[in-house]
């Protein structure tokens, strides 16, 4: 002991200061996520109060479970941020958090209308796998501490993405729902659309092989017109994905996974390799291929009648006719500018107005308004995550932040548009408003990798001496 | 209890308020996102007319010292800013920059931009200065009530403030060297 205390007096000439006081500096970003989060959550309480007073003329109990269940869930995750992400964007958290607090509202909104309560009722499901989406996406956040390991598994996601997406043919595991065959199940109960996380898995795949060879998909090819066109060997890639995403439409009978999986490579090729020739032949071939889909396959063919024919009465009243397509569009119409309020339209009249169509029920009680409060903060929501895309320095975090918020704005624009009747309606859940656990799920672990991503990307060094 | 039409007419229109003042709060937030940052204290041009700066409202309000001392007449009295600023400590209104002034990357610079610089080995600091004698989370450059201050992150071989060895946050003088392993850098306007 006096050796040691020898020696360090010796070799420490000037004694080494104490142990410094450090200076707390506040958490800007983070405070400012915290306000915003808190008025979202504020907002969410409101929407479930004002459902109550509107379908019940008073104010109910359950409004505990179902506003303070998301809203304790959502602190966790600002709180986690403050610890692992503290540069995250300060936007995406309570955009986020509104989505969802509004889509529970409006679920629990129709299950008063059909007098559903209690556990087996839509909105403390809803809730539950809230919870639990929130609970994946904290988890997503504490495992990825960089976004770049990603890019090591590459491959590996793309065959995990394949794979998942291929997963409700199997027999005995498959569930076919509505006609469509993109759910798995064990047992009676707990169904999950593996679809969902597969975007994630291909958007990972995407990017990551697109970084590796885009030279070859960019610098080559015989210039044509003003374009410089690819060479028939490098159409490989494409062609794939144009075959899977045809073989979605034809064995699970699933039009808008198609469009969105086709339409997330389209774009990330694009980003990649900058060359609009790849847009226009991606394009034409799923046109074609729709084409022809719509010609010999009847359920192709039926969605394009509703949508082109939808106000004639024979279509109408036909079995598996326009009567859902026109029923939203007569409670958007009947929502008006501002809306029959929460909780006094009738929203329940349309055929699963929890999710597919809970656009046209937040249509009817909120009106124009409220919907555009609604396309706003899906467009914010995008916006944050293409920035967070084009400030980043690796070509592979670009890829990845451009094509999962494109997929959350091309799955809104194949729902809305759907429902709007601006192209044929495809089952596709609105991403965070509608029903559905895997969405939820799937959604937020988007939230949780575009938040680590912004994290990295101020992180990154200014200068490197 | 029940309640009125006109009470839940003037919720929903309330709530609608609500929402999209929300959206409004958002917007106005990353406003430099949509208009770029705002713009920094305008180091009026030599050849530049005096009366421009009095011409063009600028958005920035400048505190009454900086404001009062901008025009000419302190060109006059200060030839060259490196002889005469030394006391002056760097604020977020006076440095613009950082400047490596020895070592492998002597001359290069980056411009500040009111985030706080962490600096050391490892690749997650702002400034990375890989060298034997720097610690791996060395020290920190950050803003504290407006000036510019360096924190030593208990690092092992100690940052320097003009060649004396720092024991608590210190600000940081104007064209001062901070010397940190091999490398040393200033603060400049």
């Amino acid at each position: 002991m006096p050796a040691s205390s020898n020696r360090s007096t010796t070799t420490d000439a000037p004694a080494r200061p104490p142990r410094v006081r450090r200076l707390h500096l506040p958490q800007k970003l983070r405070n400012l996520e915290l306000f915003l989060l808190l008025i979202a959550c504020g907002i969410n309480a409101a929407s479930v109060v004002l459902v109550q007073l509107g379908a019940l003329g008073r104010i109910d109990t359950t409004l505990v479970l179902l506003g303070a269940g998301l809203s304790v869930m959502v602190l966790g995750m600002h709180v986690v941020l403050r610890f692992v992400a503290r540069e995250a964007d300060p936007f995406i958290l309570p955009i986020a958090t509104l989505l969802n607090g509004l889509g529970i509202a409006m679920i629990y909104r129709i299950d008063l209308a059909n007098q559903e309560t209690g556990l087996s009722s839509a909105s403390v499901r809803q809730t539950i796998w809230s919870a639990l989406a929130i609970g994946c996406a904290i988890a997503v956040l504490l495992i990825i501490r960089n976004h770049r390991v990603l890019f090591r598994y590459t491959y590996i996601a793309g065959f995990v993405g394949v794979a998942l997406l291929l997963l409700p043919l199997v027999p005995g595991l498959g569930r076919e729902v509505s006609g469509a065959r993109v759910w798995i199940g064990i047992g009676s109960f707990a169904t999950f659309q593996p679809g969902e996380i597969a975007k994630i898995a291909l958007a990972v795949f995407f990017a990551g092989y697109l970084v590796r060879n885009r030279d070859s998909l960019s610098m080559v090819g015989k210039k044509f017109l003003w374009m410089r066109f690819p060479r028939l060997r490098d159409l490989g890639p494409i062609l794939v994905v144009w075959a899977l995403s045809m073989s979605v439409i034809i064995f699970q009978r699933d039009l808008g996974t198609a469009l969105l999986y086709f339409g997330l490579f389209l774009v990330m090729l694009y980003l990649a390799t900058g060359r609009l020739s790849w847009v226009l032949l991606g394009m034409s071939l799923f046109l074609g291929g729709a084409l022809v889909a719509s010609q010999t396959l009847d359920y192709v063919n039926g969605r394009f009648q509703n949508w082109l024919d939808a106000l004639n009465p024979d279509v109408y009243t036909a079995d598996g006719g326009s009567y859902q397509l026109v029923q939203g569009l007569f409670g958007l119409a009947k929502g008006g500018l501002v809306g029959t309020g929460l909780g006094q339209g009738r929203p329940e009249i349309t055929p699963v107005p929890q999710s597919d169509y809970i656009i046209a029920s937040l249509g009817e009680e909120l009106g124009l308004a409220g919907i555009f409060a609604i396309l706003a903060l899906y467009l914010l929501l995008v916006a944050r995550g293409f920035r967070i895309g084009f400030a980043g320095n690796d070509d592979f975090g670009k890829l990845l932040g451009v094509g999962l918020s494109f997929v959350i704005a091309l799955q809104c624009f194949i729902v809305i548009g759907g429902v709007t009747r601006v192209i044929p309606l495809t089952g596709l859940t609105t991403p965070f408003l509608a029903a559905g656990g895997s969405s939820l799920v799937a959604n937020w672990i988007i939230v949780a990798l575009l938040l680590r991503l912004s994290d990295t990307v101020r992180n990154q060094p200014r200068l490197v001496v | 209890m029940s309640v009125s039409e006109l009470t839940l007419l003037v919720l929903r229109l309330g709530f609608l308020l609500v929402l999209w003042l929300f959206i409004f709060g958002i917007v106005y937030a990353l406003r430099s996102d949509l208009f770029g940052h705002r713009a920094r204290k305008m180091q009026p041009d030599a050849g530049a007319p005096v009366g421009a700066p009095a011409a063009f409202p600028s958005p920035v309000t400048l505190p009454p010292a900086a404001a009062a001392s901008a025009p000419t007449e302190q060109f006059a009295a200060r030839p060259s800013p490196a002889f005469t600023d030394v006391d002056d400590k760097a604020t977020s209104q006076n440095a613009t920059r950082l400047v490596i002034t020895s070592g492998p990357k002597a001359g290069t610079e980056f411009p500040l931009t009111g985030d706080s610089i962490t600096i050391g080995r490892s690749g997650d600091s702002s400034l990375v200065i890989r060298d034997d004698y720097t610690s791996t989370h060395h020290a920190r450059l950050m803003l504290w009530h407006d000036k510019w201050m360096i924190q030593d992150l208990d690092s092992t071989n100690g940052t320097f403030l003009d060649g004396n060895r720092l024991a608590v946050p210190t600000p940081v003088p104007l064209n001062t060297t901070v010397k940190i392993g091999a490398t040393s850098f200033e603060l400049r306007r």
